[in-house]
């Protein structure tokens, strides 16, 4: 393992750290944290007291006197011509506030990407939910009335809902390697496999909401919950024809949102933006259960065939993938959440070479969109399934075939990245199959299992499976350097430490992390951090709170800036930052410094070719898990869950253990029980009590291993780790079933239904064979 | 007679202080804490009783608040997540989830400490199984849980602890009436279900023979439908939990009597039903979570009367005797004739299901199994019971019944399934047989939760296992 000495950013003014307990020693070696509650590091999360007692509010939380309520007018066709929007002579208007797509104030697009996608649907609409009319009135009540009394007249076009159906490609992706022809020529072994994921639905608590309050200077303010105020605001101003200082953005402490409350609260910012200003008074716009599962954002259906050549001893020596992804009714982020899983389909093995090739389409179904792993969930799925069933064809066991191909320091990817440093993918499989004693319990399930068909039949098999996973930390290729995101500490006048950037906390635990980033390189404890509110009015913009990056990206921002801040106030005071700071605040007044990205060194990409540098650094991940599977049922009891993460330095272990556990839970439901019908383009689990997901009763012992494994080019070494464990976990989960039953389940979610189907096919070919 | 008044305002204890709801009882217990009392600590995630979010404690007992009528609350002890903390001390359960990690985004916090306080004041030993139990009605999907288990194991161990800066001001603000959900346009006056408690039958009875209102217990069923109901301030809700004698368990003669408003969680705790019907209690255990097992209750399941009721394959097993009242008097359905149709049962208007009779026999044996899509929290996708006599010293089965749920409109017996066990002695053969009559016996059809190829290879597989079961 080398790891080099860390390397800052050019234009940092060269500053003294201090010594620091995030940023271990140059030369140590990866480390593991077994024991994350014990760690000092593991401070208590700064807004645990007031979420406990309740008083923290949500946006649905604030009393707003005089607000009235808004609702939606949506499309039930999934792809029609709009001809006319109708209401209801009888029904009293008088009290009521009806706007289309007439009426939106300036461009009717949601600024996105392509913005393609209406703020109202025009003439055309292209899937059930589409919004085509909103209404405010001064009671929810009234406000669903009126909403009940409009009536579409529309056209029906023809409708394409399935994803092998659909014809109108988006965006698509090449990524090539090597000889692919030569590749395969060499392979003694050929393997195909056609892999397929449903939607997901993220399932937050707290549902969308947003609440937008006019301005007497003509502008609007609106409070809610999101993860990207900036994304918000870009939208409203191109809808609403406002400038910056017009369109004010508040995050509202944010219940959940995994992706969900990335681009689809930009649609609710600026619906409630409009109502309120065509009112005059604050508009309320709170999403029912029922109308936000229905509508709002799920993660892409995909369809993944590889082909792969192997030799007889057992190399990987090419890789022929196929991807295709339902982007749903509009593009929306589909063109980079495609990238993240075109970049990620090879999983992460060295092979020589590769042909990529991915196509986001389009179909009349809801907008499929960001959800923690952001399309790498798909892929790796698929790649890991491959994996499992070449070990199985080469007759060597899964763990010692991923160890074999794992990609080392000096390795190349499929798109000639060269990985420099901090590599860990054999240092997490290590990790991982030694805390769960992967190869013990292997045979020990073997064995169970004989034993238990000897003796007549068992209820239920017990079955352990591994996965190997990667994920790109930060934005994809040049995104981070086109954001340019500035984060800024601060020193106010009255002492006080400020951290500013647009990073929204949703319970991932930005709030801490970054106060005991900005407190650590000053060397004050981390409650005197005062980590400011996410109000665009305030804080800059340091980019969305998306795509693993708060805490390496902006966190390292901060810590540069940090670093400025104490080398200005000990120039002007002597002595240890912590002693003078509230002097120097005094006498010389705020003291701010605003850092801003400017890449990391020695990265190329070329966005054409995609060849380069994809992410600047990956994070590392392996998972065992073990199942019970009943054989009479199908069900499956998922027992175990091992997944040992790295994601460089971790900050606070016993946060970074809940995010490990959480998203390993998350896998858990995706493989498993989540499963999202669609009828005609109509999601037909639309409520809770259909949308299932994992309760405290379905939920797994899960144990997190971190590997420490630093990123030079970041201050603090941190890398990403937010969506790396929801990789790993859905691909070992059906690698376990396989190892009970003996059956591969090709698709997610592995429900009783396919496995029953699965055993009773294997019983038929059974007794088939036998007669 | 005296007749109990619809309520037009309800009175209750909210942690400790008294408070007074206006309007009708029908209203929301979770609408009045949040609205009415700006008790905001207490969320809304789901409006189903499918995510407790929104648990509180009622006279100690965990229920979700977005399916209790107010007017359900009338004179009662409701706590909530504000009323945890006192004197400036943070609750032990909620210091132990400052230690653990136990808070990622605090949206399902609140609903989880009241479940787990409940718990920790049951005095029940926490271990991680029991832990696990009594959160499954509380979703979380930010944790895995592992931290909020650890939690709650630790905070019979963990001391209260001092807040920084004392304890924040509970805001107590009235809104405006332009926030609250449930006013008349244009006006302040609250609409909301109408709600009537009568004390004794006659009143109830005399109050449906008006026609216009609707029995109400647990709510679990009808509080969802309403809260999808635009039109749901036409409906009256007839309120019938003030009615004690409907929630008595006991035996009389030959028959274990359950009270129509007896809760999964009467069920459950009964000494009479572990004696008599164990398979009721385990059926009870299997159903909801904590908190829908706290409301829901057996006489709602059977007049709700969904093919994928929990209870109807017990009740049909059993041939349970609905015993129905009215104003002329009562009278006894039999199991077989109570289903008529989906979601029709053969209650007459203006009647009320009284009470189920279990006919007991020493020498009867029944099993009961559910299949749903996760361990807590579903409805089922498939659904059995079984149930034989032996006769002393003999292994043959005498008298069985199979009743299958979810397979179609109602829930059906199995003809050819009880026919192949009839007389025999239970056994690998006889299992196997069994399995494959039951596919004569059952039609079901694709739908939303399960295909019916699942059902059907489920139902005979679990049918299968059930006999098998029964040899050991």
């Amino acid at each position: 393992m080398t790891t080099q000495a860390p390397v800052r950013a050019p234009h940092v003014t060269p500053a003294t750290p201090a010594p620091s307990v995030a940023t271990p020693p140059a030369t140590s070696p990866a480390r593991r944290i077994h024991d994350p509650a014990s760690d000092p590091r593991s401070v208590p999360r700064v807004d645990a007291v007031s979420k406990l007692l309740g008083v923290t509010r949500y946006t649905d939380d604030f009393v707003v006197p005089g607000a009235w309520h808004g609702s939606t007018v949506r499309a039930t066709e999934p792809h029609a011509r709009l001809l006319g929007i109708e209401r209801d002579p009888d029904f009293d208007w008088s009290r009521v506030v009806v706007l289309t797509a007439a009426d939106v104030p300036g461009e009717n697009v949601i600024h996105l990407m392509k913005d393609d996608q209406p703020v109202l649907a025009a003439d055309e609409i292209c899937h059930i939910g589409e919004p085509v009319a909103l209404v405010a009135a001064p009671t929810l009540a009234l406000a669903h009335a009126a909403r009940d009394h409009i009536r579409l007249r529309t056209e029906p076009l023809p409708a394409v809902t399935d994803i092998l159906a659909a014809d109108h490609v988006f965006v698509g992706y090449t990524i090539a390697r090597g000889d692919l022809e030569a590749g395969f020529a060499e392979a003694d072994l050929v393997i195909e496999g056609t892999y397929r994921v449903g939607h997901q639905e993220h399932i937050y608590i707290e549902t969308q909401g947003m609440i937008a309050v006019p301005r007497s200077d003509g502008g609007v303010t609106v409070h809610g919950s999101m993860q990207c105020p900036y994304y918000a605001q870009a939208a409203m101003k191109r809808a609403l024809g406002l400038d910056a200082e017009h369109c004010v953005v508040v995050q509202e402490e944010t219940g959940g949102a995994f992706g969900g409350k990335e681009e689809y609260p930009s649609g609710l910012a600026i619906h409630a933006a409009m109502l309120a200003l065509a009112v005059g008074r604050p508009v309320r716009l709170i999403y029912d259960r029922h109308e936000d599962i229905s509508v709002s954002t799920k993660r892409h259906p995909a369809v993944v065939t590889h082909r792969t050549g192997v030799t007889r001893d057992g190399r990987l020596i090419a890789q022929d993938i196929d991807v295709t992804f339902d982007a749903g009714a509009y593009a929306t982020l589909s063109s980079v959440v495609l990238s993240r899983g075109t970049l990620h389909a090879g999983g992460p093995y060295a092979c020589p070479n590769v042909r990529i090739r991915s196509r986001a389409v389009q179909t009349h179904t809801p907008p499929t969109g960001a959800f923690r792993g952001f399309g790498a969930p798909q892929t790796e799925f698929a790649a890991e399934m491959q994996v499992n069933r070449i070990a199985e064809t080469l007759g060597v066991s899964p763990a010692e075939l991923r160890a074999r191909w794992a990609y080392q320091v000096g390795d190349q990817t499929p798109t000639q990245q060269v990985l420099h440093e901090s590599v860990s993918a054999r240092e997490t499989l290590a990790a991982a199959l030694k805390a769960s004693d992967f190869e013990g319990r292997r045979i020990a399930f073997a064995a169970a299992r004989t034993v238990d068909r000897a003796v007549g039949g068992a209820r239920t098999a017990p079955g352990i499976g591994v996965a190997l996973g990667w994920h790109g930390a930060g934005f994809t290729g040049g995104g981070e350097t086109y954001l340019a995101s500035i984060a800024a500490v601060e020193l106010t006048a009255d002492g006080r430490v400020c951290a500013l950037s647009d990073q929204t906390e949703m319970g991932q635990g930005m709030r801490t992390v970054f106060a005991q980033i900005v407190s650590d390189r000053l060397g004050i404890p981390f409650e005197d951090v005062d980590v400011v509110r996410q109000d665009t009015s305030v804080v800059p913009n340091s980019g969305p709170t998306v795509a693993s990056r708060t805490t390496m990206v902006v966190g390292g921002l901060l810590a540069l800036a940090a670093d400025r801040l104490r080398a200005a106030v000990e120039e002007r005071s002597p002595g240890p930052f912590a002693a003078t700071y509230a002097d120097v605040a005094r006498t010389h007044g705020a003291i701010r410094f605003d850092e801003q990205f400017t890449g990391y060194p020695n990265i190329t990409w070329d966005d054409a070719t995609y060849v380069g540098d994809a992410y600047p650094a990956f994070s590392w991940a392996a998972a065992t898990v073990e199942v019970e599977v009943d054989l009479d049922t199908g069900e499956v009891a998922v027992r175990h869950v091992v997944s040992a993460d790295d994601c460089g330095t971790v900050i606070n272990p016993l946060m970074a253990a809940g995010q490990v556990e959480g998203g390993s839970l998350q896998a858990v439901g995706y493989a498993t029980i989540e499963e999202m019908k669609l009828k005609d383009g109509r999601h037909l689990n639309d409520r809770l009590s259909k949308y299932l997901i994992p309760t405290s009763l379905d939920a797994p012992k899960i144990t997190a291993v971190l590997v420490e494994n630093p990123f030079s080019s970041a201050p603090h070494g941190a890398k990403g780790l937010g969506e790396l464990p929801m990789d790993v976990v859905a691909p070992a989960v059906v690698a376990a079933i396989h190892d009970a039953t003996g059956v591969w389940i090709h698709e997610l979610p592995a429900t009783p239904e396919r496995i029953l189907a699965a055993l009773d096919a294997a019983g038929r070919d059974a007794q088939e064979a036998r007669s | 007679m005296t007749t109990t008044a619809p309520t037009r305002a309800t009175h209750f204890m909210v942690n400790g202080d008294p408070v007074e709801i206006a309007g009708p009882g029908g209203l929301r217990l979770l609408d009045a804490l949040r609205i009415d009392l700006g008790l905001t600590g207490t969320k809304e995630g789901c409006g189903e009783g499918e995510c407790g979010a929104c648990t509180v404690l009622v006279d100690g007992t965990p229920v979700v608040s977005c399916l209790v009528p107010v007017g359900q609350v009338e004179g009662r002890d409701v706590r909530t997540v504000e009323g945890l903390a006192e004197d400036g001390r943070l609750d032990p359960i909620q210091a132990a989830f400052v230690d653990s990690g136990g808070v990622q985004c605090g949206i399902c916090t609140p609903g989880i400490l009241m479940s787990a306080r409940a718990f920790l004041d049951s005095g029940t030993e926490p271990t991680d199984a029991a832990i696990r139990e009594v959160i499954a009605g509380n979703l979380c999907r930010c944790t895995g849980y592992m931290k909020i288990i650890d939690a709650i194991a630790n905070a019979a161990t963990t001391a209260p602890r001092d807040v920084r800066g004392g304890l924040p001001q509970v805001p107590r603000e009235l809104p405006g009436p332009a926030i609250r959900p449930n006013v008349e346009p244009g006006s302040d006056v609250r609409v909301g279900p109408g709600f009537v408690r009568p004390t004794t039958l006659a009143e109830a009875y005399a109050l449906l023979a008006e026609g216009s209102w609707r029995p109400i217990a647990g709510g679990t069923d009808i509080m969802v439908e309403l809260a999808g109901d635009a039109a749901a301030t036409d409906t009256s809700l007839l309120d019938l939990t003030a009615l004690e004698e409907l929630r008595e368990i006991r035996v009389d003669g030959d028959r274990l009597v359950i009270g129509a408003t007896a809760t999964y969680t009467d069920l459950r705790r009964s000494s009479l039903v572990a004696a008599h019907l164990p398979a009721l209690a385990e059926m009870s255990g299997a159903f909801g979570a904590t908190q829908l097992q706290n409301m829901a209750t057996l006489g709602g399941n059977v007049v709700n009367a969904s093919p994928a009721g929990d209870s109807l394959p017990l009740i049909l097993a059993t041939e349970a005797v609905m015993v129905a009242g009215g104003p002329s008097g009562e009278r006894a359905i039999p199991a077989a004739a109570f289903f008529t149709g989906y979601r029709t049962t053969a209650l007459e208007p203006g009647e009320l299901l009284l009470r189920i009779e279990f006919p007991l026999d020493a020498r009867r044996q029944l099993r009961y199994r559910k299949i749903g899509t996760r361990r807590a929290l579903a409805l089922a996708k498939v659904a059995l019971a079984v149930t034989w006599r032996q006769e002393d010293g003999s292994a043959a089965w005498h008298d069985v019944r199979v009743a299958v749920g979810t397979v179609t409109d109602v829930p059906i017996r199995a003809p050819s399934a009880e026919a192949v066990l009839e007389g025999a002695v239970a056994g690998a053969d006889v299992a196997d047989r069994a399995a494959a009559a039951v596919l004569l016996d059952i039609h079901p059809r694709d739908g939303l939760r399960s295909t019916a190829a699942y059902r059907r290879s489920a139902t005979s597989r679990v049918l299968r296992r059930m006999v098998l079961d029964a040899m050991v």
